[in-house]
């Protein structure tokens, strides 16, 4: 079984940046590529699943190749395909296609080449192959929906923190958290994230025991707050980075792949886009020992449109009632929407955590003493 | 990772030729090792790689992750040759010299009985891989000595399952026969079917080894019905099935009633039951594996060999 989680140094060791990417640049691919990836679905109707499915295809390719043999759309485009196959949700290549088109600028959408269906199609092989026929991925919603099943509190708050945490792994799609940390570490986490910024604070739940000092802690074993912190930040630095107003459109080629490429109008299309591509200045994404501009809750205009809160969460469609089911886990089996739980309650540590402290040491943006206000809280709470 | 089976494997000889397709064995090159090559084909639709073929090769890899003690392990998947409409893959298994249909006709040779210990764990290990898919919602549907495989230090492990649907575009193009003699009844009858199937099989497996010859040797789906009820009675009519029945149930008339018991003339209660229990016609009310475990049978003593 290999393995598919990756320490920070691996993940700045990748394909792309022996091929000359900068980790700024590959960053921006992935979180382009990813970000494509939920708009085509969402155009399409595909669910969560799909699309997150999808987009951890996308990561784990890129752990194998590099961007500038791999124009990001096409693989995007073959993930997405792949993904609607294994989630029992197909899409017609055609049709993926169709939507990519309406989606990308002509020059992104260039370097699908001449045939772009069978361009997707051939990859299709590539990409089984690379990412070795693990095509079953779980995902965060799941354990989303079966913690927060368990939390005790208010229920128009409980309810809308749900929806934030919803929202944050959506949103950890584009970051490459899903090659660093387990499905279920990764719903704490961000539950916790929406707990802070929606001021839930969680005091009580279902299954509480002696033992357990926070409610992870009846989930997950050895999650520290350092870790969670650590992930948290990894999503926030999403939203802080400026959207970069011309950014190149893909990496050149390499020459290895231009002298291979079967395709004329391919060649055409990275020759075009090599033309409008000058010096990438990596975007301004430092974790600030100063505060850095967090958007205060919903996101900045620029976010918003490409983040689809709610409407992935067909269970909540008005936000303002909370659904019964979230009161107190009803004492029979799972209601039908949710997944039965599986037997293990606490996962197998599959990622060795001691890649810590992280590189830039976040400054804690939580107060662990609740006895001291003066501080100024480190992110707004939301209006 | 081989993009290419021919590189890394090398076929040494064919172990099988199922309906599904072929199995050779080889040695991968890299590390000098033997495996077993299960070679199939899918076919290509205009929208590349089938849904069902994914959906289970995706199982066959989670399953693996498992690594269940009773499962045959797989190694590797590998793409060979592609055409317009048919991709050719290479399913990557550990290899296991004996299948229990070998190991049978080795004791049959022998002419000595296996031992009660032995087969009790057999049986056990058995159970243990069937229960294990089943909770993995996996029904084999072709459990057999032949994909029964057994190691050197006579451990079991399962092989053949979860490509159901993959095989379906395989059995079309095969003439292949398929052995009926671990048939359920229902399957026999057309009706619907779900994990009973696997445990009916495993009934005539256990039987099999006290026997060791085949408990029920029909020669088509009818014989194969009057073969049952030739040893196990005719089923009462209230069980019959009501719809959908290929073989109606006047037109059978048990002769020549075979006592069961005098086929296993040394075989103890506990065990006899525990196949009593497998045999049962109604699917509903035959013991489903986790229950199988949990016989007496199985808390006799001593446990291991």
């Amino acid at each position: 079984m290999p393995c598919w989680y990756y320490d920070k140094k691996e993940l700045r060791n990748t394909p792309s940046s022996l091929d000359n990417i900068d980790y700024e640049t590959e960053m921006r691919y992935r979180k382009e590529g990813a970000r494509f990836i939920m708009d085509t679905a969402f155009k399409m109707d595909l669910g969560c699943n799909t699309k997150a499915t999808g987009a951890v295809y996308f990561h784990r390719f890129y752990m194998f190749h590099s961007f500038r043999q791999f124009p990001r759309y096409v693989t995007a485009c073959c993930c997405l395909f792949l993904a609607g196959k294994v989630e029992e949700t197909p899409k017609k290549c055609r049709d993926i296609i169709n939507t990519a088109r309406g989606l990308l600028s002509d020059a992104k959408f260039s370097t699908f080449g001449e045939d772009p269906k069978e361009e997707v199609m051939t990859l299709e092989r590539i990409l089984l192959q690379t990412i070795k026929f693990d095509l079953q991925v779980e995902h965060p919603y799941r354990y989303l929906l079966r913690y927060a099943k368990c939390l005790v509190g208010d229920e128009s708050k409980l309810e809308k923190m749900v929806q934030m945490a919803w929202t944050f792994v959506n949103d950890s799609l584009c970051t490459t958290l899903s090659l660093q940390w387990e499905p279920e570490i990764i719903a704490v986490a961000l539950l916790y994230l929406a707990g802070k910024l929606s001021q839930f604070e969680v005091v009580d739940w279902v299954g509480r025991t002696n033992k357990h000092l926070r409610w992870w802690d009846m989930f997950v074993e050895d999650v520290t707050l350092d870790l969670l912190e650590d992930i948290c930040h990894q999503v926030l630095d999403l939203y802080s980075q400026p959207v970069a107003e011309a950014p190149p459109d893909s990496p050149p080629l390499s020459p290895k792949l231009l002298l291979a490429a079967p395709s004329s109008s391919k060649t055409n299309g990275q020759e075009k886009e090599k033309v409008e591509t000058p010096k990438i200045k990596p975007p301004a994404t430092t974790v600030a020992p100063t505060l850095p501009e967090i958007p205060s809750y919903p996101y900045p205009p620029a976010f918003s449109t490409t983040s689809h809160a709610g409407t992935y969460l067909p269970q909540y469609a008005n936000p303002t009632v909370a659904p019964p089911h979230i009161a107190a886990p009803p004492p029979g089996p799972p209601p039908p929407h949710m997944p039965a739980p599986p037997a293990v309650l606490y996962p197998p540590y599959v990622g060795p955590p001691p890649h810590y402290p992280p590189v830039v040491p976040p400054a804690p943006f939580y107060q662990p003493t609740p006895a001291a206000p003066p501080h100024r809280p480190f992110y707004p709470p939301p209006n | 990772m081989s993009k290419e089976g021919s590189t890394t494997y090398e076929d040494l000889n064919i172990i099988g030729t199922g309906a599904y397709g072929t199995v050779y064995k080889a040695r991968n090159r890299t590390n000098n090792t033997f495996v077993a090559l299960k070679k199939i084909r899918v076919s290509l639709t205009e929208d590349g790689i089938p849904m069902n073929t994914l959906r289970e090769i995706g199982l066959l890899k989670q399953l693996d992750s498992h690594e269940h003690p009773n499962i045959v392990r797989l190694l590797d998947i590998c793409h060979g040759q592609r055409s317009e409409s048919e991709l050719v893959m290479f399913l990557v298994f550990e290899h296991v010299d004996q299948d229990l249909a070998s190991f049978i006709d080795k004791w049959a040779n022998s002419r000595t009985k296996l031992s009660n210990d032995k087969i009790r764990n057999i049986s056990r290990e058995i159970l243990g891989g069937v229960d294990f898919l089943h909770s993995q919602r996996i029904v084999h549907r072709d459990l057999k000595p032949q994909n029964i495989l057994v190691t050197q230090n006579c451990h079991i492990k399962l092989a053949d399952f979860g490509l159901a649907k993959t095989y379906d575009f395989e059995m079309r193009l095969t003439t292949v026969v398929v052995t009926l003699w671990y048939r359920s009844p229902e399957v026999l009858l057309g009706q619907s079917y779900a994990t009973p199937v696997d445990i009916w099989s495993v009934g005539c497996i256990m039987a099999e080894l006290f026997m060791l010859k085949p408990l029920f040797c029909g020669t088509s789906e009818g014989d194969q019905l009057s073969k049952i009820f030739q040893i196990l009675g005719k089923p009462h009519e209230n069980e019959w099935p009501a719809t959908n029945v290929f073989i109606n149930y006047n037109s059978f008339e048990v002769k020549n009633k075979i006592e069961i018991k005098t086929l296993m003339p040394n075989i103890c209660d506990n065990a006899f039951d525990l196949i009593m229990r497998m045999l049962t016609f109604n699917p509903y009310k035959r013991i489903c594996a986790l229950e199988a475990l949990n016989h007496e049978y199985f808390m006799e003593e001593p446990l291991e060999l």
